[in-house]
């Protein structure tokens, strides 16, 4: 080799990256619904990321929600390889977002939907500064107690459609402690994202861990 | 004889797992495996052999060494917009933008040299970032000789393919073995013939660029290309 290559400091990264993560079906892209509203009234300039599995369903979606300008939101396709693109090779979602900032340089917050897995996705550090991962009720409360990399080492946990609960025999209150035991206690919170219950607390995390405002 | 620096470098930058998003391209085993034209192995070896045959050897491989042997930018960019003129097909354009720009933001991060001085340029030039362009940025900044470009722009494109393949059903991981080997065999007799210097880049692939054109209006859809 000729030459050696250094690793030099990342261009200055002007908007936050946070990833959201979890089964398929368990919310994420009700959260990132509800989150776009919740943020946009706290007066933060937002874009949108999916990595849609099989269709451009999550994108569509997001855009004809009338919730956010539909130039702002980008689809990535994941080639059958949801973890690939937000773990071990995440240079596809890395330049969406670098290309949503140039595309809107006041942006300061990307939302970064992951595909859907199992339990076993985690987001490389280097496309998010924090990642969330959202879980549901209706999946069973044994969920947090199987402890995948997802659940246990994602900044924040969200459990989703806590509605459900009577209907699927959940005890909310013995999931959330358990959540939070094999968490070591690290922040799990719990939501509604049908009727928008405990959104505003995920807005107050992102807002203090990630924006450091408040 | 053999270079083991050299090998070793082929080996890291030829890895599947060199993380350039390789994996969400299909260039066309998708559509034509979604339209009922690619099913099984001798299908796959056919169209792997279009690939390399009929596009990236009088295409790509001519693009790479235009960009290679490029004495500066400008002359790198010229190679870039010929890449762009001579791909009519929107997908293709974009599919090959997209894969050369995350390529290149790849060796960005690792501090090439050229690969951050070109990415400037790229900011204010939406057509510029053509796959085999960028793979001649980076090969350059990595101190890998053109021989060795040649081996890596055309073995990345086959794993893509065949590994594609697998995802998509169409072969099992063996018979993806034995694509390989004999996708192997095609590149070497291509190689062994060295194209003039001033031949322009062309292709023919028109079921490809059929299959990868269609793309959009598919509603069910796992790769970009
Ligand atoms: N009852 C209930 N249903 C929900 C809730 N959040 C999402 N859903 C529904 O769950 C299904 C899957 O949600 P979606 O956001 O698409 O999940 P994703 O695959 O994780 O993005 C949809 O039918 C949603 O309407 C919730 O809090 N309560
Ligand atoms: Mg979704």
């Amino acid at each position: 080799m000729k030459q050696m290559l250094t690793p030099t400091k990342p261009a200055r990264i002007s908007a936050a990256r946070v990833g959201i993560g979890g089964p398929v079906g368990s919310g994420k892209t009700a959260l990132v619904e509800r989150l776009i509203p919740a943020l946009m009234a706290r007066g933060i300039d937002i874009a949108v990321i999916t990595n849609d599995l099989v269709t451009a369903e999550d994108a569509e979606r997001i855009r004809r929600s009338g919730l956010i300008d539909p130039a702002r939101v980008s689809a990535v396709e994941a080639g059958a390889c949801p973890h690939t693109v937000i773990r071990e090779d995440p240079t596809l979602n890395i330049e969406a977002a670098d290309e949503l900032e140039r595309r809107f340089p006041g942006v300061e917050l990307i939302l970064l939907e992951s595909g859907g897995d199992n339990l076993a996705s985690t987001f490389s550090r280097d496309l998010t500064d924090f990642w969330m991962f959202v879980i549901d009720v209706g999946g069973g409360d044994d969920i947090p107690r199987k402890r995948g990399p997802g659940v246990i080492r994602s900044d924040v946990l969200v459990i989703n459609k806590t509605d459900l609960a009577p209907y699927v025999g959940v005890d909310l209150d013995r999931m959330h402690r358990e959540a939070l035991a094999v968490r070591d206690n690290r922040p799990v919170l719990m939501t509604n994202c049908r009727r928008g219950e405990g959104i505003e607390a995920v807005v107050d995390i992102i807002e203090r861990e990630v924006l450091f405002r408040a | 004889m053999f270079d083991t620096e050299a090998a070793l470098a082929l080996l890291q930058y030829g890895d599947s797992a060199y993380p350039a998003g390789g994996f969400a391209f299909s260039w066309g085993v998708e559509g034509l495996s979604a339209d009922d034209l690619l099913s099984g192995q001798v299908d796959l070896d056919d169209l792997v052999f279009e690939h390399l045959a009929f596009r990236w050897n009088t295409m790509d491989r001519i693009l790479l060494r235009r960009a290679f042997i490029a004495a500066d930018l400008d002359a790198i960019a010229a190679a870039d917009r010929t890449a762009e003129a001579a791909t009519p097909s929107a997908q293709m354009r974009d599919g090959s933008h997209r894969a050369g720009r995350a390529l290149l933001g790849v060796s960005v991060r690792l501090g090439g040299s050229l690969a951050i001085a070109y990415r400037a340029m790229l900011s204010a030039d939406a057509r510029l970032g053509h796959l085999p362009v960028v793979q001649a940025i980076v090969y350059r900044d990595a101190g890998i000789g053109f021989e060795a470009a040649q081996l890596l722009s055309g073995w990345t494109l086959v794993t893509g393919l065949v590994s594609a393949a697998v995802r998509l059903g169409v072969i099992g991981h063996i018979e993806a073995q034995q694509s390989l080997a004999t996708a192997r065999h095609v590149l070497e007799a291509l190689l062994a013939e060295t194209p003039d210097s001033d031949v322009q880049p062309s292709s023919f692939t028109p079921l490809i660029d059929i299959a990868v054109s269609r793309g959009p209006s598919r509603h069910v859809r796992m790769f970009s290309t």
